[in-house]
């Protein structure tokens, strides 16, 4: 393990320890998101307004990202769409993590309703996942409010797996066989000794669902599903830059593109990072 | 959770797509658009493939030669269901394949196609055509009046798009001479004659749209469908012998289509109108006026909870108070909006048909008069009470929702225009763009952008016309009920003198005292007529074109098509 600390110690942060570092990476990354959520609630819909005397304008100082067919600047209207696809992502991932939170207990309650589980993961999982939100969003009437519901429903089965696992597999720790033994409720067990295990896990499966479910709802919004064409969505911008690539219009597409790409690899970021500091495989590097 | 090589393969996929991205706009080669591309279809590649055949030198297209390769979106598209008159195909615009008995010139004057002749009875219901003797189909067979009647009788009992509930019964009296009876004497039926290919009788079945017979200047060759139609010159065409021997037309949407021209694949596409500046070496931009007017419909009752017979809501409070509508009418600029909105490819338009022969000029007014909204809107009871840049009435606040088509970019152009233009005036206008299966749901209750234009009057009475309602069509879809504007309507669609009718069409949007355009109920909210714009190669002469309806017709003066200089 010293000799891995040695060789990964090098470069701009060289004198902080790992510790400090993944705490600097994971602050960095943090406030970043933070301040796209921010900025994106607080330039309000006027910011938006069309400007048709500056349409289609290339990148400048005064238009970071350019303007597009309607002279809306870019770069507003990226950040409102990355702002409103992390709140969307957030809301997904906490409904997600409930849900799998709820089934992962349900299923260590008995062998009925341990497969009863699994096999509704496995049809879920059977299901393109896709098809699936684009199928629960058509369900509830499409529209925005279809397209986070859609989200919101699909991405809770790679939690319940690994929460499901991990009680089974501590159901079987001597310890808990004791306290059993002892005695203690279910109820007890439940809370004080599996729980606690459980929270990382649960914790950096809702950090790390953020990138999955901003990619899927950019995703529906890029196929035309939800949102109207005129309102900011990182999916609906990339869509509508498609049209005009034959134009040469090359910044509607690069920089809406490349915000998304970096969202989601902080948000990976954080989530391996914040691992490297909860997980107990690998707290101690 | 992403894992490791999962999430290089998502970095490396969309670097890649972005360096595609990059290398195809500098390179400025064509792009095909992926997400509106059928499936496995490649129009341009199959057009090279041809273009190796004919063993052409250049990687151009026909350019200099009697085939011409299109790419027109407005040409109905695709037709889902062939090219079949009786479903659609056609209507309001040149079908190539099939011949009308009459049509219109490019001042909308009737001409004879088919027919030679035709009278009417005195009361106004039996109409006798007189067609041609000279005409054979495709396959040979000659064309007679029984395969007119035919037409006309399959036409009525599939209610397409054209609107034939006035026929009662179509008949041949002799091989040439057909006979219609109606049920009311409506004189805009000439209308109906104009826009219904003739199909024939011996070959028409459930198929016939997949392998269309026709009489006219353009024989059917092939149909690869999601890709192109080929149309071939009909030797024994009874008119002008047409300049272009072949047609191809391939289905491409229309920004991929610019990028299919601009690499010179292309002899003629129709282009978004935000493409109208753009310049292509050895091609010409053509932007066509139209009569397609784009306005707003404004439910006229208010909403007591009553639903159509679909369920459906009906009627819009805010949207049934005649300041709001008025004020909306007087206050926006309607060139702002075109020069902004529509790229600059449009006109003016304030009662839907302004410039047609039924239009009245006395009923077009100021507008962007900011000053004169606001008072209307004061003296009508809406005030800003709380502060909130909103004004409102007994409570009620001046907003409404305003769909467009989300497939439509210049509604959607016109609705975010519309809706910020209204903030000025206090009015908070929602927008939202939904496909047209969520707008029917709405469409009696919400304000939505609609098209029209059409060279038939009978679309005013359709629109205007308290009987016209139909919770099934978009018949006076606003349920608007205005007892002097239906007895000029009446009068119009029943006037065998076209001074008659022209005067009472106009009297009913503006008489002096009472009218559906802005003057009296402001029933609609009309803004702009589009232009279509087309690119095309510089040596293609497309003579006089004819009017412009909705969906544009640029084939209609097809036998006027020539390339010069050579």
């Amino acid at each position: 393990m010293s000799t891995a600390v040695v060789t990964v110690n090098k470069g701009v942060f060289r004198g902080f320890n790992l510790r400090q570092k993944t705490l600097l990476i994971i602050g960095f990354t943090s406030l970043l998101l933070l301040a796209i959520v921010i900025s994106s609630v607080e330039f309000g819909d006027e910011s938006l307004h069309t400007n048709f005397g500056s349409k289609n304008l290339n990148p400048s100082p005064e238009h970071p990202f350019g303007t597009d067919w309607m002279g809306r600047d870019m770069f507003i209207r990226t950040l409102k769409g990355l702002g409103s696809s992390i709140m969307i992502g957030a809301f997904a991932s906490t409904i997600s993590t409930i849900l799998a939170i709820i089934l992962g207990l349900l299923s260590s309650t008995g062998k009925i309703a341990d497969s009863f589980i699994a096999w509704l993961v496995d049809l879920f999982l059977s299901i393109p996942h896709l098809l699936l939100i684009i199928l629960i969003s058509i369900g509830f009437g499409g529209g925005a409010t279809g397209v986070i519901i859609g989200v919101a429903l699909t991405h809770w089965t790679g939690l319940t797996r690994v929460v499901r696992a991990e009680i089974k597999q501590l159901k079987t720790q001597e310890y808990i066989h004791i306290s059993r033994n002892l005695g203690k409720s279910k109820w007890w067990i439940a809370t004080k000794h599996i729980f606690p295990h459980l929270i990382p896990q649960i914790f950096l499966g809702t950090i790390l669902m953020f990138p999955h479910a901003i990619l899927h709802e950019a995703s529906a919004t890029f196929l035309g599903f939800g949102l109207s064409p005129h309102e900011p969505a990182i999916g609906i911008i990339l869509s509508e830059s498609m049209k005009y690539l034959s134009a040469g219009y090359w910044w509607l597409a690069f920089f809406p593109g490349l915000s998304l790409l970096i969202v989601v690899l902080a948000f990976d970021m954080i989530g391996e990072n914040l691992g490297k500091l909860i997980d107990p495989k690998n707290a101690h590097e | 959770m992403i894992k490791k090589n999962q999430q290089y393969l998502l970095i490396g996929s969309i670097i890649i797509i972005m360096a595609a991205v990059v290398v195809v706009s500098s390179m400025s080669s064509p792009a095909s658009d992926p997400a509106s591309d059928p499936a496995s279809s490649d129009p341009a590649s199959r057009v090279s493939e041809e273009m190796v055949f004919r063993g052409s030198e250049e990687p151009v297209s026909s350019r200099g030669s009697d085939e011409l390769i299109t790419a027109v979106g407005t040409h109905g598209g695709e037709p889902e269901a062939g090219f079949n008159p009786i479903t659609g195909w056609g209507y309001n615009r040149e079908p190539l394949v099939q011949s009308t008995l009459f049509k219109k010139d490019s001042s909308a004057n009737l001409i004879n196609d088919l027919a030679t002749n035709y009278t009417v009875s005195s009361d106004g219901l039996t109409w006798t055509v007189t067609i041609r003797d000279d005409v054979k189909f495709h396959d040979g067979v000659p064309l007679t009046a029984k395969d007119v009647a035919f037409t006309f009788n399959t036409a009525a009992d599939a209610s397409g798009s054209v609107d034939l509930s006035m026929l009662e019964k179509a008949a041949a009296i002799d091989d040439y001479t057909v006979e219609f009876e109606l049920n009311d004497p409506q004189a805009t039926f000439i209308n109906k004659l104009a826009v219904i290919g003739i199909v024939p009788e011996h070959a028409y079945d459930e198929s016939y749209g997949q392998n269309p017979i026709g009489s006219g200047p353009y024989r059917f060759v092939q149909w690869d469908k999601g890709q192109q139609v080929i149309f071939e010159a009909n030797p024994d065409y009874y008119g002008q012998e047409p300049y272009f021997k072949k047609i191809t037309m391939l289905f491409m949407a229309s920004d991929a289509a610019f990028a299919a021209a601009r690499s010179g694949q292309i002899d003629l596409a129709e282009i978004p109108a935000s493409f109208a500046k753009q310049t292509v070496d050895g091609m010409k931009i053509v932007s066509l006026d139209s009569i397609d007017a784009r306005g707003i419909s404004f439910p006229m009752q208010a909403n007591t909870g009553e639903k159509t017979e679909n369920g459906y809501a009906i009627g819009n409070n805010v949207t049934s108070d005649i300041a709001i509508r008025k004020a909306l009418n007087i206050g926006i600029d309607r060139q702002a909006l075109i020069d902004g909105a529509l790229n600059g490819q449009g006109k003016e338009e304030f009662t839907g048909v302004d410039k047609l022969p039924w239009g009245n000029k006395e009923a077009i007014f100021e507008d962007g008069n900011l000053e004169a909204a606001k008072k209307i809107l004061t003296e009508g009871g809406w005030e800003d009470a709380d502060g909130d840049g909103i004004v409102e009435k007994n409570g009620l606040k001046a907003e409404f929702t305003l769909l467009y088509s989300s497939s439509a970019q210049e509604r959607q152009a016109l609705a975010v225009s519309i809706s910020e233009e209204a903030r000025k005036l206090g009015i908070n206008i929602k927008v939202e763009g939904k496909s047209w299966n969520e707008i029917d749901t709405l469409v009696h209750s919400t304000p939505v952008v609609f098209g029209y234009g059409s060279l038939d009057p009978t679309d005013i009475y359709l629109r205007y016309y308290s009987k016209s309602y139909d919770p099934s069509s978009y018949n006076n879809v606003i349920m608007y009920n205005n007892s002097a504007v239906d007895n000029y309507l009446r009068t119009a669609i029943t006037s065998f003198d076209p001074d008659t009718a022209n005067e009472n069409w106009q009297l009913a949007a503006w008489d002096g005292t009472t009218g559906f355009s802005e003057k009296g109920d402001a029933a609609w909210l009309w803004m702009a007529t589009i232009n279509y714009v087309y690119i095309m190669d510089d040596d293609l002469d497309i003579g006089t074109p004819r009017i412009q309806p909705h969906g544009a017709d640029i084939f209609g003066s097809i036998l006027e098509w020539k390339r010069t200089g050579n």
